[in-house]
């Protein structure tokens, strides 16, 4: 238990650095943003072990209930994001391969294909509290950031479950996000990702098992 | 004795010689020097911080009526290198900080540097001026026209003497080559090119040509999904104008000989250790990550730098390093908290000194750390201003691990985290050593006899 809150922790103060590391002069380090995911894998490793450890361990016992209500984010409410936010989106190759694709680089280093659907608008950056000046703007982005902005650990905590509940904490946006990208592949499920697969994930549907630190670290870039 | 050669320990006695910088307790962010350079013969020193100054000192002339005192280094020039700036298309910030500096040899009376931010390099000449014209036949002493009607004699100008002046002007700028984040700069020995390095690209330049430069090496993926590793160092080797190294994030150092092929992506020597299983951790990856890679003057020996250990590379062998010193060990039981506040990321530099005998590095608590190649000893200083009395030997520290803890020896727990020596230099051939702590520059020399 020990572990796992420890890896929890970790990953909240991943993604809250992350977070803050766009804020910062200069933009957004492409180093010290792979530092952080790595850090983020291994703590997310480290939890997943031990919660399947403590699973294996509790299969005898009656279950508890969850003490904490951030363990069960509303898949409904993933869900039907997931479904609108595809309309939304913006940041496309197109624009991008005219800039050379620095932007699309540094402000999604880490995000796969872009989907056919384009738009040329730009968010404005007071939607992003100036927070997104390294990324391309997009509409699945900021809702994934919303989402990513609620506690990972609340997220991590649950994924073998799904979850009902309200995420609360200081990221459950991005709770609901890991949760959603992980749950699937953590079912063994390379057909997991949602129908409408999110901007900055255009992924087919058949994921290379080694693509988890991609998703994962998608997920916490991405924002 | 040999300067540069010895025994560390024994022979060596470090003395205070000389500290620039204020004392505010307030540091302005600005004034934080962010990389320090000797030229090739150690008569200029060159500074660079995070408000995008160059400050030059020069070596004062060893006067004889003071030979127990080594020449000291005054302030030459000082020029506002590079200026904050803004790019639209990418709504980001350019910080002005001065990443590197690195001097080109000196081939008339100017001098040349190159120093660059995180996207664009600059050649700057600093020269002196120390005559002037005057006489002007159709100007006068203020440089005003004269009314012609008033000319009736014919005047050349003369030069004559004024007060030296040294001016700083920049005579090439390389720019938008760099997508990503430029974290090395490096001059080759046929001094007609060097190499630019970012996150993921080096790009070769020519010195006079600054619209266009060369990729060399690119290891940018195809899907940036796939992206595992970075460059995060790269140096010429100081002899062969073909072959440059970079090193990884993820510990690896690989050489390149540009004469194999246009785009370097293959190395031709690659050099990894293994992972210690006893030694793996959750912070492993990042803690393995190189901060600066430096060739030795010999050309035969690459050191590199990660977060806890300095080692050494024999070029002819590249399945493991043919020295390892541990910088600070005591820190691998608290990569936890050093993550938390961001210390974890801290990049340091290495140095060797002039006959490779000894390599120089930094640690926190502004302790600085030298270990001899040959004895195997090491020590560590501390850069500080209570040791800042003239020719004051500098007194070996030492940090307790744990146990009963000595008199002269500082816990792990009691050290000041927010001191860090990132950046040191050492004379090209004298023990003269530069240490750069936060906004302040030691100089050390070895105590004369």
């Amino acid at each position: 238990m020990e572990v796992q809150k420890e890896a929890q922790r970790i990953m909240t103060l991943s993604v809250w650095k992350m977070y803050h590391s766009r804020m910062q002069r200069g933009g957004l380090r492409l180093h010290r943003s792979l530092q952080l995911s790595l850090v983020m894998r291994s703590a997310r490793e480290l939890y997943l072990s031990a919660k399947v450890e403590a699973l294996d361990s509790e299969v005898s016992l009656p279950p508890a209930l969850p003490s904490d209500p951030r363990l069960h984010p509303p898949r409904e409410a993933e869900s039907t994001a997931e479904t609108s936010t595809p309309d939304g989106e913006h940041p496309s190759p197109e624009p991008m391969d005219t800039q050379e694709a620095p932007t699309a680089e540094e402000t999604s280093a880490y995000c796969g294909p872009r989907p056919a659907k384009v738009s040329r608008k730009r968010r404005s950056s007071s939607l992003s509290d100036g927070g997104d000046a390294g990324l391309v703007p997009s509409k699945k982005a900021r809702l994934e950031e919303k989402e990513e902005e609620e506690g990972a650990s609340s997220e991590v905590a649950d994924r073998l479950q799904p979850p009902p509940a309200q995420a609360e904490g200081a990221f459950p946006n991005l709770a609901r996000v890991l949760q959603r990208r992980f749950s699937g592949l953590l079912n063994c499920s390379p057909a997991a990702p949602p129908t409408a697969p999110p901007a900055c994930e255009a992924k087919p549907a058949c994921r290379p098992a080694d693509s988890m630190l991609n998703v994962l670290v998608r997920a916490v870039v991405a924002f | 004795m040999i300067p540069g050669i010895g025994t560390l320990t024994q022979d060596t006695l470090w003395c205070f010689s000389q500290v620039k910088g204020t004392i505010e307790i307030g540091t302005t962010e600005a004034d934080i020097i962010s990389t320090v350079e000797f030229n090739h013969t150690g008569e200029l020193l060159a500074t660079g911080d995070k408000g995008g100054r160059v400050v030059i000192f020069q070596r004062e002339q060893e006067s004889k009526n003071q030979v127990h005192r080594r020449g000291e280094y005054n302030v030459y020039s000082t020029f506002q290198s590079h200026e904050p700036e803004f790019d639209y298309l990418k709504s980001l910030e350019i910080e002005e900080k001065i990443n590197k500096i690195r001097w080109l040899p000196q081939q008339n009376a100017a001098y040349f540097l190159l120093s660059t931010n995180d996207k664009t390099v600059k050649l700057w000449k600093v020269s002196e001026r120390d005559k002037r014209p005057e006489g002007y036949n159709l100007k006068d002493e203020e440089g005003r026209l004269r009314d012609p009607a008033t000319i009736t004699t014919l005047r050349v100008p003369v030069l004559r003497p004024m007060d030296l002046m040294v001016e700083a002007t920049p005579r090439r700028v390389f720019a938008n080559a760099h997508t990503y984040h430029i974290n090395s700069i490096s001059v080759n020995s046929d001094y007609e090119t060097y190499m630019s390095a970012d996150d993921l690209r080096i790009n070769l330049w020519n010195f006079e040509i600054t619209n266009q430069s060369f990729n060399i090496v690119d290891i940018k993926p195809a899907n940036m999904e796939e992206l595992t590793e970075v460059i995060t160092a790269a140096e010429f080797h100081p002899h062969h104008c073909n072959t440059f190294v970079y090193s990884s994030s993820k510990g690896t150092i690989r050489l390149c000989d540009m004469r194999a092929s246009a785009l370097c992506d293959r190395h031709t020597k690659f050099f990894e250790e293994p992972e210690d299983p006893s030694n793996r951790s959750f912070f492993s990856e990042i803690i393995s990550s190189i901060s600066d890679v430096k060739f030795s003057h010999s050309g035969r020996y690459i050191m590199t730098r990660d977060y806890l250990t300095v080692k050494v590379w024999d070029l002819n062998m590249e399945n493991r390093p043919i020295e390892t010193y541990q910088v600070h060990d005591y820190l691998r039981s608290k990569l936890c908290s050093l993550y938390e506040n961001d210390c974890i990321f801290d990049k340091f530099e290495c140095v060797w000194n002039g006959s490779d005998s000894v390599i120089m590095t930094g640690s926190y608590n502004n302790f600085f750390r030298m270990f001899d190649r040959n004895t195997k000893r090491d020590v560590t200083l501390e850069a500080s201003r209570e040791n800042s009395k003239p020719r004051a030997i500098l007194k070996p520290r030492k940090v307790c691990v744990g146990g009963k803890r000595r008199k002269d020896e500082i816990s792990v727990d009691s050290l000041d985290f927010s001191k860090k020596i990132l950046h040191t230099a050492w004379h090209p051939s004298e023990n003269i050593i530069a240490v750069a702590a936060t906004n302040n520059l030691y100089i050390f020399q070895d105590k004369v006899n």
